[in-house]
């Protein structure tokens, strides 16, 4: 207890460090619900937005431009001489030319062809209009060509043996769920980075300036003196945890989730059930760090090995989605692992197993605790003051 | 009282400490002397338990460093090669934290860090923090540090280490102090002058092994140098040899 009193002060003191450390998860949630609602309203625009087409000889096609003119898309008659220079040069993003020979043609029955103009060497959303485009004026020409089959007394099913049915089921709210799905990323992280400096200036820190040999005279047991430190690392962690769940309930709210039909409820009660299913995760990651710092002869050494922790818990993340794993018990006895998925069921608004809460409780509990006494066995080693 | 009975201990080839054997009394200033790299830093580690001696005892006050440290940790005050300080806390609150750690009560502790912050004369930096001191304010911290719970026994290792002339008197005049409140005071150093005026007995040690034990006195007898570093001299060649 005193350990954890003395920690604590020591890192709150060190102004720089917190800030930080506390800053990614203050700011992270901002970013992300930033990054959520760019998407959505990009996806969302894709679906939906009118878009302009230019199109020279207008008027020797009065059929096809009604029917152009009744999608959603507004047209801009042009009279441009040479219509490819104008796109060439940026003055026009998509233009549809229409011979003078057109009516003759389509009164005579010969095939008409419309050049369509655009330059794809620019980002944006010409290949998409154009492809729109060339859609619609298919469209136009598979109806006038049933029409004639008709009058003729064909069916004009004989021209369309196969259909293919496309169904995209990616919904601009799934898109948004594919961002949120990188939240338990985020979190884990923020878990690791709140305890990360206070590890580091415990155990290597200490080490280093020398303060580590009087304190282990002192009549304090390796254990206590250990879970101390443990402990001291877990408040920041779990400071930093309940800053970014805050930080995520005040920003949820802005992203436009309505738009899409979506209701994201971040509300208080699931702020306090995503912090208690971390605060295992909290203590293991204190445990973790604790431990590797403890290898570190010095400051330097300890931060080139924890940023290389802090990227071991998200790799079962990682690894568990490329593999398609699906949540089962057993994925709950890792760490970071089952909090994340948690995590991310309680988000979704789906009820928690329960089964599952216990076992990754117990799961990620029974390795922090193998973490504390591996810590507690290097501090009984002599070694550590070498 | 500190009994030290055929200690030794070696870090992988080599052999820090290889026999060491002495007794220090309560009410006296012992002081270890020896070159560099002779093994008094081990020795005193050794009973601050924070190293195990591989071979051999040391019992302090009766308890044995191995067997009981937490009842000798309780008994000692250590001060350190390096002060080791925690330089984001102010003086009081590093003495506060050992003494915390001793268990000592709120109020018992803040009357205590207030004598010794008197007597150490640290009242000017005593609520600043520990960055940005000088050698000599930190080893008065330490030192305090080290006292906070009253030990009965006390280690300095190479205590006037980078002090200035008047910082080295003041400590001098703090650690003659200590012996005369009857405390086992024992002290590394390689600084004859600093020997002479302070101490009561010696242990020289030289290559591991303890090759003197006695009083000043009886170490000008012995080598009959007058001159107490012709004595040491002396003593450390005949080991070497």
């Amino acid at each position: 207890m005193v350990v954890l009193l003395k920690e604590c002060r020591d890192n709150i003191r060190d102004r720089r460090t917190i800030v930080s450390s506390l800053s990614l998860a203050v700011l992270g949630p901002a970013l992300f619900a930033g990054l959520m609602a760019l998407v959505l309203n990009t996806t969302l625009g894709e679906a939906r937005d009118p878009f302009t087409l230019a199109v020279a000889g207008s008027e020797y096609a009065p059929g096809l431009l009604e029917h152009l003119e009744r999608q959603n898309l507004t047209i801009v008659r042009v009279d441009e001489p040479s219509p490819r220079e104008a796109v060439e040069s940026g003055r026009l993003e998509l233009v549809l030319v229409i011979e003078p020979d057109y009516g003759e043609r389509f009164a005579t029955g010969q095939i008409n062809s419309l050049a369509l103009i655009y330059d794809t060497s620019g980002m944006g959303t010409t290949r998409r209009n154009a492809l729109m485009t060339r859609q619609m004026v298919q469209g136009y020409g598979q109806k006038i060509g049933s029409l004639r089959l008709q009058l003729r007394g064909i069916d004009p099913k004989i021209l369309s043996p196969i259909v293919v049915d496309e169904v995209d089921t990616a919904s601009p709210a799934a898109r948004a769920l594919t961002i949120l799905a990188t939240l338990p990323y985020l979190l884990v992280l923020v878990i690791f980075m709140g305890g990360f400096y206070l590890a580091i200036d415990a155990t290597a820190g200490e080490r280093e300036h020398g303060s580590l040999e009087p304190l282990l005279s002192q009549p304090i047991s390796r254990l206590q003196l250990v879970l101390g430190k443990m402990a001291a690392a877990s408040v920041f962690s779990a400071l930093s945890l309940a800053l970014f769940l805050l930080s995520l309930a005040l920003s949820i709210p802005l992203v436009p989730l309505h738009k899409v039909g979506m209701s994201l409820e971040i509300g208080f009660q699931q702020v306090l059930l995503m912090f208690a299913i971390c605060i295992p995760l909290v203590l293991f990651g204190a445990a973790l760090l604790t431990v590797v710092a403890s290898f570190a002869k010095s400051y330097k050494e300890a931060q080139t090995y924890l940023t290389m922790v802090i990227l071991v818990p998200t790799m079962p993340l990682l690894i568990t989605q490329l593999l398609n794993l699906k949540t089962n018990a057993w994925l709950m006895l890792v760490p970071s692992l089952s909090q994340a998925d948690l995590i991310s069921t309680t988000i979704k608004g789906d009820p928690l197993n329960a089964v599952h809460v216990v076992i990754s409780c117990i799961g990620t509990g029974i390795l922090t605790a193998g973490l504390a006494w591996l810590a507690v066995a290097m501090y009984r080693r002599e070694r550590i003051l070498i | 009282m500190i009994q030290v009975e055929q200690i030794r201990k070696s870090f992988g080839v080599v052999q820090a400490v290889r026999e060491v054997s002495f007794t220090a009394a309560d009410g006296r200033i012992t002081a270890l002397l020896g070159p560099n790299g002779a093994g008094k830093s081990t020795t005193l580690r050794i009973l601050a338990t924070v190293l195990r001696a591989d071979v051999g005892s040391a019992r302090i006050d009766g308890h044995d460093v191995t067997a009981d440290a937490m009842a000798v940790r309780r008994r000692i005050g250590v001060l350190p090669h390096a002060a080791g300080l925690y330089a984001r806390l102010t003086a009081r609150e590093n003495i506060a934290y050992f003494g915390a750690l001793h268990g000592l009560g709120r109020a018992a502790l803040k009357a205590r860090i207030d004598e010794l912050i008197e007597r150490l004369d640290m009242q000017t930096f005593a609520d600043r923090r520990v960055a940005g001191f000088s050698q000599g304010q930190r080893i008065k911290v330490a030192l305090a540090r080290a006292l906070v719970h009253d030990p009965s026994n006390v280690l300095l290792d190479e205590p006037t280490n980078g002090l200035d002339v008047m910082a080295t008197r003041a400590l001098r005049e703090i650690i003659l102090g200590l012996r005369n409140e009857g405390r086992c005071v024992i002290l590394s150093s390689h600084v004859m002058q600093e020997i002479g005026t302070l101490c009561d007995d010696v242990v020289i040690i030289g290559a591991g092994q303890a090759l003197f034990r006695g009083t000043q006195q009886a170490l000008r007898d012995a080598t009959g140098e007058t001159d107490l570093e012709e004595a040491f001299i002396s003593i450390i060649g005949a080991g070497t040899e």
